[in-house]
C-alpha cells in the first residue's frame, strides 16, 4: 500500500497478480490440511461462480454490495482515511432504507430515491462522530470505526426484534413496498439495478480523483499531508468530508442490498460485505475501477463458495482465509518491495 | 437484608475480576507492541486462534495443560507472521492485524467443520477445563468475600500478577528500557546500537505469548467450549485501552477493570430484563466513549508536554553542550 499512486499500474497489477498467486498456494496447503483437494474446491469454486448465466448472475449479485463498499473504502484510502467502519454503515444503511420502504407509501421513483438518501444520511451520520474526533483530536479511526460496527450491528437488531419486528416473522422488519423496489434486470435472477449503480459510482469515483481539483485535494491530504497543508488546503476539513463520504457511500450499500435484494432488514443480513469491500479496495490499491474488478474476483468467490458447502467437505469459510491470505501476500508487496528508512517510517501511522 | 446486598456487591466484584481477566492479559499483550512503536490490531485475531487451539489441544492431549500450550503456539505463530510481515517487509500495520483477524476468523470456522464437522460452536467433547485455585485458609480468614482471592483460575491470578512484573519489566530491565527506546525514539535506539527490528520480534511474541493466554482463557476458563468469532471485539476494546494507556501497565490495568465491570454489569442488567441486545452493546460504548473522553482530554495535554519538551531541550541545550559533547564521543 505504500506504493499507492506512485507506481505504475502495469507494475502494480503485476504485484497483485503474483500476491494471488500465492496466496492460492497457501491456501491449497491448508485445503490440503483439512483433507480435501484443492484442484477440487478451486473447481467447484469455478463452476459455482461462473457455471451458468443463473450462476453468473448470482456472481453478480454478489459482487453489487463489496463494489460499492469497496467503493467507499477506495475514497478512504485516497484520503488517508481508514475506514473500517462500512460494516457498520451497511447495516444502518441498509435498516434506514427499509424503515422508509415500509413505514411510507410514496410513488415508485420518488419511495426508491427517498429510501436510498436516508439510506446515504444513516451511513454518513454514523460515521461523522468517529470522523470529528478523528480530524480534531486525532483519535484512531480504525479502533472507533470497529467498535462502531458492533455497536451498530446490535441497534439494527434491536430496531428489527423490538421495534418494528414483522408480526409472525423471525428477526426481520415487515417486507417493504413493491414501489421501492430497485427494478431487476432479468427475469431469472435477483440481480437489480444495483449493479449498475455500483459500477457508475466507480467510474464517477475515477473521474473524480483523476479529472477534479477537489479530487487532486484529497489524494494529496491522503498521500503526503504535510505537503497539501502548506499548499493551503484544510487538511482536516477534507479529512472530515472523505470518512463523511465513505460512511455515505457504505449507506448507499445497505440501501441498495435492502431495497434491490432482501426487500426487508433482517437480522444479519448482509455479513461481512462492508469488510470483503475494504480487501477488494486494498486489493485494487485503492483504485475505483480496479476495485470493480476486484470486487468482482471476491463476488465470484462468495458465491462459488455456496456450492462449495454443497459438493466438498470444505467449509465456505475456506474463501475468507484465501482472501486474507492474498491481503497478506499484497501487504509483503513482494514485487515492489522497497527499502524504507531503517527506523521504518510508515504511512498510516496514528 | 444488609447481607443480601453485600452478597450482591461481592458477586459483581467476582464477576468482574472474572470478566476483566481475558482483556486485561490480551490488554498487556499489546502493551509490549504499543512501547515498541507497534500499532498492533491484531490481538483479536490472536486471541481467537488461541482459543480455539486451546479447546483442540486440551481434546488430544486430555489435560487443560497441554490446551494451554497448544493456543498459545497458536497465537506465537500468528504473532511471528505479523513480525515478519510489519517488522521484515515493512507492511502496513492496520492492513496486517485486519487481515490476520479476518484470517483467524475463516479459519476457525474452516477448521471446526473439518476436526468436528459442526458449525457455530463445540462444546463437550473431553474438553478439560482449567483448575480452580483454591487458597488454603482463605475461607476461615475472610469468611464469605473469600471468593474475591480465592477459586480463580490459574490465569487470573497470572493477568493481575502481570501488572506490577510488567511495571518492573518496563522501568527496571534492559529489556523494558530497549522496548520503550524503541518505540519512543527510534533514532535513539539506532544510535546505541539496539536492534530495532530484533526488539520488536521480541515484543511482538511476548503480546503473542499473551494474548494466547488470553483466548486460552476465554475458550478454558469459566467456559469451556468454542463459539464462532468468541473474541466478539474483546481485541479491539484492548487496542482501544491501549491508545489512551499508552501501554502503561496501571493505566492498562484501570482501564480493563472499567471494561470488565461494564462487561460484568452488562450481564447483570439482562438478568433484570433489559433488552439483550442493547444490554450486549453497552461495553462496545463504553469503549467507544472512553477513548473519544479521553483523547479529547489527552490532546491539549500532550501540546502542551511537546512545548515543555521544546523549551526545556532549547535553554538546557546550551549550558550542557559542553559537557555532553565528549561523553558522547566515548
Amino acid at each position: 500500500m505504500r506504493t499507492l499512486l506512485a507506481t505504475g499500474w502495469a507494475r502494480t497489477l503485476a504485484g497483485q497478480l503474483f500476491a494471488i498467486a500465492i496466496a492460492l498456494a497457501l491456501g491449497s496447503v491448508i485445503i490440503l490440511l483439512i483433507d480435501e483437494s484443492p484442484v477440487r474446491v478451486f473447481v467447484t469454486l469455478m463452476r459455482g461462480a461462473f457455471g451458468d448465466s443463473e450462476k453468473i448472475a448470482g456472481t453478480l449479485l454478489q459482487t453489487t454490495p463489496i463494489l460499492i463498499c469497496g467503493i467507499a473504502a477506495c475514497i478512504g484510502l485516497r484520503g488517508g482515511m481508514f475506514n473500517v467502519g462500512i460494516e457498520g454503515q451497511l447495516f444502518l444503511g441498509g435498516f434506514a432504507a427499509a424503515w422508509v420502504g415500509f413505514a411510507f407509501s410514496l410513488p415508485p421513483v420518488l419511495h426508491v430515491l427517498a429510501a436510498m438518501a436516508l439510506a446515504v444520511v444513516a451511513g454518513a451520520a454514523w460515521v461523522a462522530i468517529p470522523a470529528f474526533f478523528r480530524v480534531r483530536f486525532g483519535t484512531n479511526e480504525v479502533v472507533s470505526t470497529i467498535l462502531a460496527n458492533y455497536i451498530a450491528t446490535l441497534l439494527t437488531s434491536y430496531f428489527t426484534i423490538f421495534l418494528f419486528k414483522r408480526p409472525g416473522g423471525w428477526s426481520e422488519t415487515p417486507p417493504i413496498l413493491e414501489s421501492a423496489y430497485l427494478p431487476e434486470l432479468f427475469s431469472f435472477s435477483r440481480l437489480n439495478l444495483g449493479l449498475l449503480i455500483g459500477l457508475a459510482l466507480a467510474i464517477v469515483t475515477a473521474a473524480f480523483f483523476r479529472w477534479t481539483s477537489a479530487g487532486y485535494a484529497v489524494t494529496m491530504v491522503g498521500s503526503a499531508p504535510k505537503f497539501a497543508e502548506y499548499g493551503g488546503i484544510d487538511v482536516r476539513r477534507v479529512g472530515f468530508g472523505v470518512l463523511l463520504v465513505s460512511g455515505a457511500v457504505g449507506g448507499l450499500a445497505g440501501g441498495v442490498e435492502t431495497l434491490g435484494v432482501h426487500h426487508r432488514f433482517m437480522e444479519g443480513f448482509a455479513p461481512g460485505f462492508g469488510f470483503d469491500g475494504l480487501i477488494a479496495a486494498l486489493l485494487a490499491n485503492g483504485s475505483p475501477v480496479g476495485t470493480i474488478f476486484t470486487a468482482l474476483f471476491f463476488g465470484a468467490l462468495r458465491a462459488g463458495s455456496l456450492l462449495l458447502e454443497v459438493d466438498t467437505t470444505a467449509s465456505r469459510e475456506i474463501i475468507t482465509v484465501i482472501q486474507a491470505l492474498i491481503i497478506l501476500a499484497v501487504s509483503a508487496d513482494l514485487i515492489m518491495r522497497r527499502r524504507g528508512d531503517r527506523t521504518g517510517e510508515r504511512r498510516w501511522k496514528f | 437484608m444488609e447481607v443480601l446486598g453485600n452478597l450482591f456487591n461481592i458477586a459483581l466484584l467476582v464477576a468482574t475480576i472474572r470478566t476483566t481477566t481475558p482483556i486485561l492479559l490480551v490488554a498487556l499483550g499489546g502493551s509490549f507492541t504499543t512501547k515498541a512503536g507497534i500499532f498492533n490490531i491484531g490481538l483479536e485475531g490472536q486471541m481467537l486462534i488461541a482459543a480455539f487451539f486451546a479447546v483442540v489441544g486440551s481434546i488430544y492431549t486430555g489435560s487443560s495443560l497441554g490446551g494451554l500450550l497448544i493456543g498459545v503456539s497458536a497465537a506465537l505463530l500468528f504473532a511471528l507472521i505479523y513480525a515478519v510481515l510489519v517488522v521484515s517487509f515493512r507492511a502496513n500495520e492496520v492492513v496486517v492485524g485486519l487481515a490476520l483477524n479476518i484470517l483467524a476468523g475463516g479459519m476457525t470456522i474452516s477448521l471446526l467443520k473439518a476436526i468436528f464437522g459442526t458449525r457455530g460452536s463445540v462444546v463437550g467433547r473431553g474438553i478439560v477445563g482449567l483448575p480452580k485455585v483454591q487458597i488454603p485458609g482463605a475461607r476461615d480468614v475472610m469468611g464469605s468475600s473469600a471468593q474475591l482471592i480465592s477459586g480463580f483460575t490459574p490465569l487470573v491470578y497470572v493477568a493481575f500478577l502481570a501488572v506490577p512484573l510488567l511495571i518492573l519489566v518496563y522501568n527496571r530491565t534492559q529489556l523494558g528500557l530497549y522496548i520503550r527506546v524503541v518505540g519512543e525514539k527510534p533514532e535513539a535506539a539506532e544510535a546505541l546500537g539496539i536492534s530495532i527490528a530484533r526488539i520488536r520480534y521480541g515484543a511482538s511474541m511476548l503480546c503473542g505469548l499473551f494474548a494466547g493466554l488470553a483466548g486460552a482463557h476465554m475458550s478454558l476458563g469459566y467456559i469451556t467450549m468454542f463459539t464462532e468469532n468468541m473474541s466478539s471485539g474483546r481485541g479491539f476494546m484492548a487496542v482501544a485501552i491501549l491508545i489512551f494507556s499508552a501501554g502503561d501497565p496501571l493505566k492498562v490495568l484501570a482501564g480493563c477493570l472499567l471494561f470488565g465491570f461494564a462487561d460484568a454489569f452488562s450481564l447483570r442488567l439482562q438478568s433484570f430484563g433489559f433488552p439483550s441486545y442493547l444490554v450486549l452493546a453497552v461495553p462496545y460504548s463504553v469503549a467507544l466513549v472512553a477513548l473519544f473522553a479521553l483523547s479529547w482530554r489527552g490532546r491539549p495535554k500532550r501540546l502542551r508536554e511537546t512545548a515543555e519538551t521544546i523549551r526545556r531541550a532549547l535553554s538546557v541545550h546550551p549550558a550542557d553542550a559542553g559537557r555532553d559533547a565528549p561523553a558522547s564521543r566515548s
